[in-house]
């Protein structure tokens, strides 16, 4: 069968639409052919698919041809069955007959026989001549089909249909189309059938060695080619597929060394999209086809259908599959192939499937993850192509121009040499091209990093060209001739490119090996032993590429290095501008990288520069600091050529951000020293930087630096450097952030003086002004090297900046600096709470108490007030003290004794001196309560009065107040001011009183002086006299003073001792002699004592006086009180008495007598009513609202002189308001009351009851 | 040969990569794990395409190259294992054991109280259990 394949070809070639055979019985047909032909294509076929499912398939274009075509004659039954798809699908039978005899006796017969052959799907289309207007004719033709329907359709099937040559009826095309759909359908359905069961039959036999793979795909194809006919794609694709499958299972497993093919001229360029690329007939090997033409045919099969069928996505997606497929099936054959076969066959198969199918596809027609797996098989295509032209290039010797990226290190030193059979040797006439390749070789300097990084490039080769070449060269016995190329470390690890072989070896040779130089530059001896040089290896590449390719575009393209460069840039963008259409960002964006690196070789700095900063986001943005280290040089180096500073600086900082292991210090150090240099370079503008990554700061480890309001302070901070040297900032502000109020603007701290910052951690102290009481974070750091402005924003943990801490999310903050809302901070109370002496210089305690702050350098003024002095004469004494307060329970714990004296000295005094009002506080009272004792003088200029029983005189406290005005200042800058004024008690030792003791019949009284302690110390009394004034003398005419015997007398505090003197009344002295001298009004009480007193606690001996004599417990201080003695007072003269109100009671309205009674008690004395001759004048008084008074409210009346006389006074009222009112009063105005004595007195309030109730009022009338 | 092995955190950060080849072509390594995170994106984004393996953590060859095959397997915390050999004919099943085994280091070395979450992996007894995982890589066929 395989002597079809010709056949088939041509069948192939010509036949490519569906037949419909026209058996013109009549001949009609040249009438009609244009009308029926008008029709075509079908608009509308509904065919069973091989699944015998309905399809609908649109404009089926289709041919008429006559059964007497010589197409359709002369076939051999055989044939017909084999390439039964181009049999016509439906035979339309035309008839005509205008007379029922003649269908009878000739149409009808000869119709039989037309139709008897069940092959054929036929239907008989009766054309009637008959014009509309001839009505005979048209009733004949209309007879004549009826009979021949009445002889063809039968119920199941319609076989007629009648067309009016003058006007066909309005449905006639469409009865004719459904008609002939109808027969292609069920042509079309047994041909499957028939194609299905054969081949059924020839792959029962696949395994038998029988088997003929090109019958079966003769078949197959067939089938195939039915199905495209009927417009039927997907099964036409699908029986390419099983095709495919078939292929590939019984290709390889048939045991046979079979030709591959490939070694025709133009087999380098891929036909997998070429059907025609080569007949069948030629590819046929034995009973199956070379795989090398044979895939591609199928797949250029399967491709044109999937055009067909407007699916160019899955061109792509089957093809890129395909390409790495038949690539890997060339590898098998790689050494029957010619040399890099593979390679070129797959750039121009990726070249040609990524022109077809972006040619083919439309945007936006499919959804939007299908278009993005579009272009990224696209960009895998490029990719692929690329990656076979980059090797391609390097095989002849532009290696030196392939960047030795990540990207092409990662795809060309893993994809092996060329493996051909034997490399190609270099040809005879070559040796010039020789001789520039190594001038090329020699000249091209290996190119250097940016920044003096050094670094080995990465290997672009997957392992040593020269070797392998060497290797596979037949004329050279595998000896060690070319091991010395191995032992070369700079070949092997790829940190200089294959460029240096001539001098390596030299170098090497001279070293241990001086016998062999053969290899040495310029020393062609010719021999075909030897192992040929890199330059050699080059040019005879070129050469076997040079017959190998067979395309002219390609062969331009590998011509030169620009005609290289040019492509290689055209595959990498086409691979990155598809990629970026993708999901495969990251693709995209390196390969960009690899552009840049091409413009900027050609000194495009800015394109360069734009994509390399897309690629160096792309690494930090994902932490990917190992590629990142790759990539930035290249990007800073593009800045500085552009002479973009802040992305240059911006460039260095990220380089020196970036992990330490990456780059050596040296590195490390150049970099920095390019920061150091364009900061004091001559910048015009200051130019910001952000330095967050590589100096970061926190405050210091601890609690936070804790502030009173308005204190100034210092704040530690700990800066990381991340500098590889001491670098020297200019200036260095950071900024507090209040936690409480956002929008307190934050405030800067300055520090105006160079820092030089350390590598690692360094501490720095910043004067800290007074803050607002809150609690601050740290902001920003921001600082000045030469021109350069740099900020800072991120903190770290005490730590140095975490380096792959890429994501800079909020850390929570800690407060560096509490401020303290304002509190005491201090409190300055008097020691002690109990008077003084008056007149007499004391100590007067101040407790200095700081409230958890410390007093350091405190300065106190003392103000005193009126009545107070300093001694300025005297030191001023300060200690400290416990205060019970604040730890007692420590203090109780040590010793107990002292737990209730909150002034117990735990520190020998220390002497201080008053400087202008001011103090200044030492150092150890910078913590700890201090009680400072400051020697005053109270002055009084008043004696103290004493006051006697008669008429006891509270003495006034505030008289011995005196105030203390203190301002402390302190804090650090004495910005703390605390005042505070203090009241300090003064008092005299004694409060005096008096009392007549007794009184003597002989005149003589009994003084009893008390004398209270007043102070919190115990007095001792030494002497006392009293000096009495006018009127008074002592007895005895002693000297005034008591018994001695009682001195000295002690008295305790806050106790009283009484003293008694004995005096009597003297002469008054006239008034003459009054007006002669001051008359002593007042009496002095002299008091001669001493004190012993704590001034801890209270009252203590004057100051001076411990001073000059500590050991003498009291000295003797003089108190004087004076004291108003009075003369005796008489005794009253009169008494009033009330005398009782009538038993009955009152009653309001009715009239009561009230009486008093007036007697004279003395008879005769010198009081007022004696100078009235007897007469005492009255007066009754009352409330005129409650009382009616009759008769004289006011009158004299006559008293008798004689002691003892009385008169009773009556007065008629009338009580007017019921209730307790007051009574009426009798008073005597002209007698002073004290001479009145009430006996006995009257009632304060009196009972007034209501009117007795009168019934006559109430009788009704 | 197994030529890398990288853990590669949530946000794509690399936390741990080691290759296993003599040159010193680490940075190759580094670009195919980083370029591989393409396609592990991609199939997490198109959970349609990847269908009924959604809720796998193998994620299969991510890369029919002619030269190498970059395989992945993504964690439920998104953190994602890349492999990279240059076996061309490796079976599915050595790989899903080699995973399964290198996930249960993983865990291990995580859960290390004084391993930072989102760090690089530092641990020394990590890097050696790697290591031994990858020396018997394809040895035993037990899946």
């Amino acid at each position: 069968m395989a002597n079809y394949l010709a056949q088939f070809q041509t069948i192939k070639n010509y036949c490519d639409q569906i037949v419909i055979a026209v058996e013109d019985v009549s001949d009609l047909w040249p009438n009609i052919k244009d009308r029926f032909e008008e029709q075509l294509p079908f608009k509308r076929a509904c065919l069973n698919n091989k699944t015998r499912n309905l399809v609908f398939v649109d404009n089926l274009p289709a041919e008429f041809i006559l059964t007497t075509d010589a197409r359709l004659r002369s076939r051999f039954p055989q044939e017909q069955s084999l390439f039964w798809f181009r049999e016509p699908y439906a035979t339309v039978v035309l008839v005509t007959c205008e007379d029922l005899e003649e269908f009878k006796t000739i149409l009808k017969p000869r119709l039989r026989l037309i139709v008897q052959n069940d092959e054929r799907e036929w239907f008989i289309v009766f054309v009637s001549r008959a014009h509309p207007s001839n009505d005979n004719a048209t009733k004949m033709a209309k007879k004549v089909y009826a009979k021949l329907e009445a002889e063809f359709s039968s119920k199941k099937r319609e076989r007629c249909c009648k067309f009016d040559i003058h006007g066909p009826e309005a449905n006639f095309w469409e009865d004719l189309e459904s008609k002939i759909m109808e027969c292609v359908k069920n042509t079309l359905d047994r041909r499957v059938q028939f194609y299905e069961d054969e081949i059924r039959k020839l792959s029962e036999q696949r395994f038998m060695p029988v088997w003929n793979f090109c019958n079966f795909f003769v078949l197959k194809e067939s089938l195939a080619f039915m199905f495209e006919m009927a417009h039927l794609h997907e099964d036409a694709l699908r029986e390419y597929d099983e095709l495919e499958l078939c292929y590939l299972e019984t290709v390889n497993t048939g045991g046979k060394q079979r030709e591959f093919g490939g070694l025709d001229s133009g087999d380098d360029q891929a036909a997998l999209l070429n059907i025609g690329n080569k007949p069948l007939t030629q590819i046929v090997q034995d009973d199956s086809f070379r795989e090398f033409e044979f895939r591609q045919y199928l797949f250029a099969c399967q491709s044109k259908l999937l055009f067909k069928l407007n699916r160019p996505f899955e061109v792509v997606s089957r093809g890129y599959p395909f390409v790495i497929s038949f690539s890997k099936a060339l590898i098998l054959h790689e050494s029957t192939l010619p040399f890099c076969l593979r390679e070129v066959w797959v750039i121009s198969a990726c070249l040609a499937l990524i022109n077809a199918t972006s040619s083919h596809y439309n945007d936006g027609l499919v959804a939007s993850d299908i278009e993005k797996e579009f272009y990224r098989l696209q960009g895998d295509l490029y990719s692929l192509c690329r990656v076979k032209f980059m090797r391609l290039a390097y095989l002849i010797g532009y290696g030196m121009d392939i960047e030795r990226s990540p990207v092409n290190s990662a795809s060309l030193s893993m994809l092996p040499w060329p493996k051909p059979a034997v490399w190609p040797s270099l040809p005879a006439d070559a040796s010039s091209q020789v001789l520039d390749k190594e001038k090329v070789i020699l000249q091209a300097t290996p190119r250097s990093k940016h920044f003096g990084i050094q670094r080995k490039s990465l290997p672009l080769e997957p392992s040593v060209l020269l070797r392998e070449a060497n290797r596979r060269r037949a004329s050279l016995s595998a000896g060690n001739m070319f091991e010395m190329f191995d032992s070369r470390p700079s070949l092997i690890d790829g940190s200089t490119p294959d460029a240096s072989p001539s001098t390596s070896p030299l170098q090497k040779a001279k070293t241990f090996s001086m016998p062999r130089t053969n290899s040495s530059p310029g020393n062609f001896d010719g021999s075909m032993d030897r192992p040929m040089r890199l330059a050699e290896i080059y040019v005879a590449a070129e050469h076997a590429l040079k017959r190998t390719i067979s395309n002219a575009d390609l062969w331009k393209s590998l011509s030169s290095l620009e005609e290289f460069e040019q492509k290689y840039l055209e595959l990498t963008k086409g691979a990155a501008d598809n990629y970026h259409h993708s999901w495969w960002k990251r693709h995209g964006v390196v390969l960009d990288g690899e552009i840049a690196a091409v413009c900027f070789r050609h000194g495009n700095f800015d394109l360069a520069a734009k994509s390399y900063e897309k690629v160096c986001a792309l690494y930090a943005g994902e932490g990917w600091q190992e590629l990142l280290a790759d990539v930035l040089p290249n990007l800073a180096e593009c800045q500085k050529m552009l002479n973009d500073q802040a992305g240059y600086l911006s460039s260095c900082v990220r380089l020196l951000s970036l992990d330490k292991g990456l780059f050596s210090t040296k590195e490390r150090q150049a970099f920095q020293a390019e920061v150091v240099r364009l900061a004091h370079s001559e910048m015009k503008d200051p130019v910001p930087l952000d330095v967050s990554s590589l100096i970061t700061f926190s405050g210091n480890l601890g609690p936070p630096l804790e502030l009173c309001d308005g204190d100034p302070g210092t704040l530690s901070v700990t800066v990381w450097s991340g500098f590889p040297d001491d670098i020297t900032l200019d200036s260095l502000s950071l900024t507090l952030m209040a936690t409480f109020n956002a929008d307190e603007g934050a405030k800067a701290l300055r520090s105006s003086t160079a820092t030089v910052l350390k590598p690692g951690r360094n501490t720095i102290t910043l004067a800290l002004p007074p803050q607002k009481p809150g609690s601050y974070v740290l902001g920003v750091l921001t600082g000045q090297i030469g021109q350069l402005r740099f900020r800072s924003h991120s903190f770290s943990k005490g730590g140095p900046a975490d380096s792959d801490d890429f994501m800079s999310y909020e850390k929570p903050t800690r407060p560096i600096l509490k401020v303290f809302k304002p509190r005491p901070l201090v409190d300055l109370t008097a020691a002690v709470s109990s008077a003084l002496l008056i007149n007499e210089t004391q100590w007067v305690g101040i407790i200095v108490r700081p409230i958890d702050y410390s007093l350091k350098g405190a300065v106190l003024h003392i103000d005193t007030g009126p009545g107070l002095k300093i001694e300025e004469s005297h030191v001023i004494e300060m200690e400290s003290c416990a205060n019970v307060s604040q730890s007692a329970a420590d203090i109780s714990n040590v010793n107990g004794t002292q737990k209730d004296c909150t002034l117990a000295a735990n520190k020998e005094p220390e002497q201080l001196s008053l400087d202008d009002g001011r103090i200044e506080f030492s150092d150890w009272a910078s913590d700890v309560n201090s009680v400072l004792w400051i020697p005053v003088l109270a002055i009084s200029d008043t004696l103290p009065k004493g006051s006697s029983s008669v008429n006891p005189q509270k003495q006034s406290i505030v008289d011995g107040m005196r105030t203390i005005a203190l301002k402390l200042e302190f804090g650090a800058s004495h910005n703390q001011i605390f005042e505070k004024t203090i009241a300090v008690h003064f008092t005299d030792p004694f409060h005096v009183s008096t009392r007549v003791a007794d009184k003597c019949n002989d005149g003589t009284l009994l003084l009893q002086v008390i004398l209270h302690s007043q102070v919190k110390a115990s007095l001792t009394i030494y002497d006392a006299w009293l000096e009495l004034q006018d009127g008074f003398v002592h007895t005895g005419k002693g000297n005034g003073r008591p018994t001695s015997s009682f001195f000295p007398l002690v008295i305790s505090p806050t106790s009283k001792a009484g003293i008694l003197f004995s005096i009597c009344l003297g002469k008054m002295i006239g008034e003459d002699e009054l007006e002669a001298r001051k008359p002593e009004t007042e009496s002095i009480l002299n008091i001669r004592y001493g004190i012993s007193g704590e001034r801890t606690i209270g009252a203590h001996p004057p100051v001076a006086v411990e001073s000059v004599r500590p050991e003498v417990a009291g000295q003797d201080l003089i108190f004087k009180s004076a004291l108003v003695l009075q003369r005796p007072v008489l005794d009253p003269c009169l008494a009033v008495g009330f005398l009782p109100l009538p038993s009955t009671g009152l009653r309001v309205g009715q009239l009561v007598t009230m009486k008093w009674r007036i007697e004279r008690l003395k008879g005769f004395g010198d009081d007022e009513i004696s100078e009235q001759s007897g007469e005492v004048l009255y007066e009754v008084s009352a409330n005129s609202e409650n009382w009616m008074i009759a008769g004289r409210k006011r009158g004299h009346v006559s008293l008798s002189t004689n002691q003892g006389s009385r008169i009773v006074i009556s007065i008629l009222c009338v009580p007017l308001v019921a209730g307790y009112v007051r009574p009426p009063r009798l008073g005597l105005p002209n007698v002073d009351e004290s001479n009145i004595s009430n006996n006995p007195p009257g009632p304060h309030l009196v009972c007034v009851m209501p009117p007795v109730l009168s019934s006559s009022f109430c009788i009704p009338a | 040969m197994i030529a890398c092995v990288a853990v590669i955190g949530h946000q794509n950060n690399p936390l741990y990569i080691q290759s296993f080849t003599e040159a010193d072509d680490a940075l190759k390594l580094h670009h195919i794990v980083h370029c591989s995170l393409d396609v592990v994106e991609e199939r997490v984004n198109n959970p349609k395409k990847s269908g009924p393996t959604l809720n796998e953590t193998f994620l299969g060859l991510l890369y029919p190259t002619e030269n190498y095959k970059v395989y992945g397997y993504l964690t439920n915390t998104k953190v994602k294992f890349i492999l990279v050999t240059t076996d061309l004919d490796v079976r599915d099943a050595d790989v899903r054991n080699f995973f399964r085994r290198f996930h249960a280091a993983y865990v291990d070395a995580v859960s290390n109280p004084f391993h930072v979450p989102g760090k690089k992996i530092t641990s020394k007894t990590f890097a050696e259990r790697v290591s031994n995982i990858v020396k018997s890589f394809g040895l035993s066929s037990a899946g």
